[in-house]
């Protein structure tokens, strides 16, 4: 994932981001119990009482992650302001279903585009449903800035990873991120990202909540009876959860130290001291409110949250496997483009 | 429309500012070459359906009679399963357009920016019934 990317790019850049997203359920009608936000829903619950937090969910809005420069200072978009985007949204859906392409869904030329990732190409992506437009201006609520509060020396970190992502050093295996090497675009981001369409299916049993995550087809078994942490290190860390009131709150510790590999997005990846307390709040029949704190000295000066809206998809939608390696093409192409670079250069420096 | 649209985004300025999570598995630019823009016309020999990219094989004949097999990386499977696409969608034998980027390494592999069919029709919409014009392209969309 390049969210660094995302708060550098330029308005135009930003207009297109907004088509590319993946906020795309699959195709379906609402789902579930009462309308969303009426007085008349009452929280679901499992035969043996805990909140029903079941189903598949995805995040669907459009919201930046980090606060973009031009809402310095705003944690939330007026009415006119969501109404607006709400009709460019609208717009560029319509657009994309009747077969336009280009600055009509969002997408830049590629002579405008800097071609990192996919965006180039967004016409590959399930797009599915407009995407939801809410008043938050970053995922980021905490701190106040809306920002990322990396050290000195993580900020340091995340610009050597800009520079080195599509562009190398690709001499080994070793070399590509953690995402083009099938492993993880990492735990924090794993309830609402993905290339392929972030899809998680929740399934509850008495004392275990797990989820599957359908992006690298990772998988959390969270004990939420009681117990506590384990002693073992792992990618996805050593998960316990609890309820407090109706909130699923999910502690994490005991990750794997992966500071070594290389990671797209250096906010991404787990150290020792990484700590992730995520809290699932189902508020209507179709919203979890996921809420990510993340607590790490060795990437952050200070702890930050965000606050995730996450939609239930609808009832027969469907997970299905992610076999990353299996033709991970991506990695002889990458060598062997490294390869041919390194031969380019030899060849002008003759 | 288009026109308009761009209008409005003009007008729209700072409220535009959307970003969401940009999925980028891989990176482009390590892989394929933006300097060598392809456009491929040829016969679909197979749809390869993998993880985490799907593959288009199409043998593209030449000027001069002699066959070129070209790979281009599609979409991801599960992403174009649930966009209708399926195993029917392309089927061998199907002449098909395809522009996009050569891999770096000068090999016939290519990443896939647009497939049409030969009527011109695009690979997941198509043109009947929608009301939308045969070339849906925007003219900001420039090419090289």
């Amino acid at each position: 994932m390049r969210y660094r990317y995302l708060f550098l790019v330029s308005l135009a850049a930003a207009t297109t981001l907004a088509a590319l997203a993946s906020g795309c359920g699959a195709a379906g009608k609402p789902t579930a119990e009462g309308t969303p936000g009426s007085s008349s829903w009452t929280q679901p619950r499992t035969a043996w009482g805990d909140p029903d937090l079941q189903g598949v969910w995805r995040y669907e809005s459009a919201i930046a992650f980090e606060r973009p420069a031009d809402l310095k200072g705003r944690d939330l978009l007026t009415d006119e302001e969501v109404a607006q985007k709400e009709k460019q949204e609208q717009e560029q859906q319509a657009n994309r279903l009747s077969g336009l392409e280009g600055a009509a869904v969002g997408r830049r030329s590629i002579a405008e585009s800097p071609i990192r990732g996919n965006e180039y190409n967004s016409f590959w992506q399930d797009h599915g449903r407009p995407r939801r437009i809410v008043k938050q201006t970053s995922l980021i609520v905490d701190p106040p800035d809306g920002l990322l509060p990396y050290t000195p020396d993580a900020r340091k970190a995340e610009a050597r990873s800009a520079a080195r992502y599509g562009v190398g050093p690709y001499e080994s295996y070793l070399d590509p991120d953690t995402g083009e090497r099938c492993l993880t675009d990492g735990v924090t981001a794993l309830m609402w990202q993905g290339p392929n369409g972030g899809h998680n299916m929740i399934v509850q049993s008495p004392g275990y909540v797990t989820i599957l995550h359908e992006e690298y087809r990772d998988r959390r078994i969270i004990p939420v009876d009681g117990r506590p942490h384990g002693n073992i290190r792992q990618w996805l860390g050593d998960a316990v959860g609890r309820w407090e009131a109706d909130s699923l709150v999910v502690d994490t510790t005991n990750f794997l130290d992966r500071t070594n590999y290389e990671w797209a997005s250096i906010w991404t990846r787990p150290t020792e001291t990484l700590h992730l307390v995520e809290r699932f709040t189902r508020v209507s029949a179709d919203t979890i409110e996921y809420k990510i704190t993340v607590e790490d000295p060795a990437t952050f000066s200070r702890p930050w949250t965000a606050s995730i809206p996450i939609t239930r998809l609808a009832d027969d939608t469907r997970i299905y496997e992610y076999a990353c390696h299996e033709g991970n093409q991506a990695m002889p192409n990458l060598l062997s483009g490294g390869r041919a670079d390194a031969a380019k250069r030899r060849a002008s420096s003759k | 429309m288009r026109i308009q649209l761009i209008g409005l985004s003009a007008a729209l300025g700072v409220l535009m500012t959307i970003a969401a999570p940009v999925a980028a598995h891989h990176a482009f630019a390590a892989e394929f070459d933006a300097n060598r823009p392809i456009k491929l016309k040829g016969t679909v020999t197979k749809m390869e359906w993998i993880n985490p990219h799907t593959w288009i094989h199409i043998d593209v004949k030449r000027p001069n009679g002699t066959v070129e097999r070209w790979a281009i990386e599609g979409g991801p499977p599960n992403a174009l399963f649930r966009r209708g696409f399926n195993r029917d969608s392309l089927p061998t034998g199907i002449e098909i357009v395809i522009e996009g980027f050569q891999a770096k390494d000068g090999s016939r592999k290519g990443n896939g920016r647009d497939v049409t069919f030969a009527d011109g029709r695009r690979l997941f919409l198509g043109s009947s019934g929608t009301g939308a014009p045969v070339d849906g392209r925007d003219p900001a969309d420039k090419r090289r």
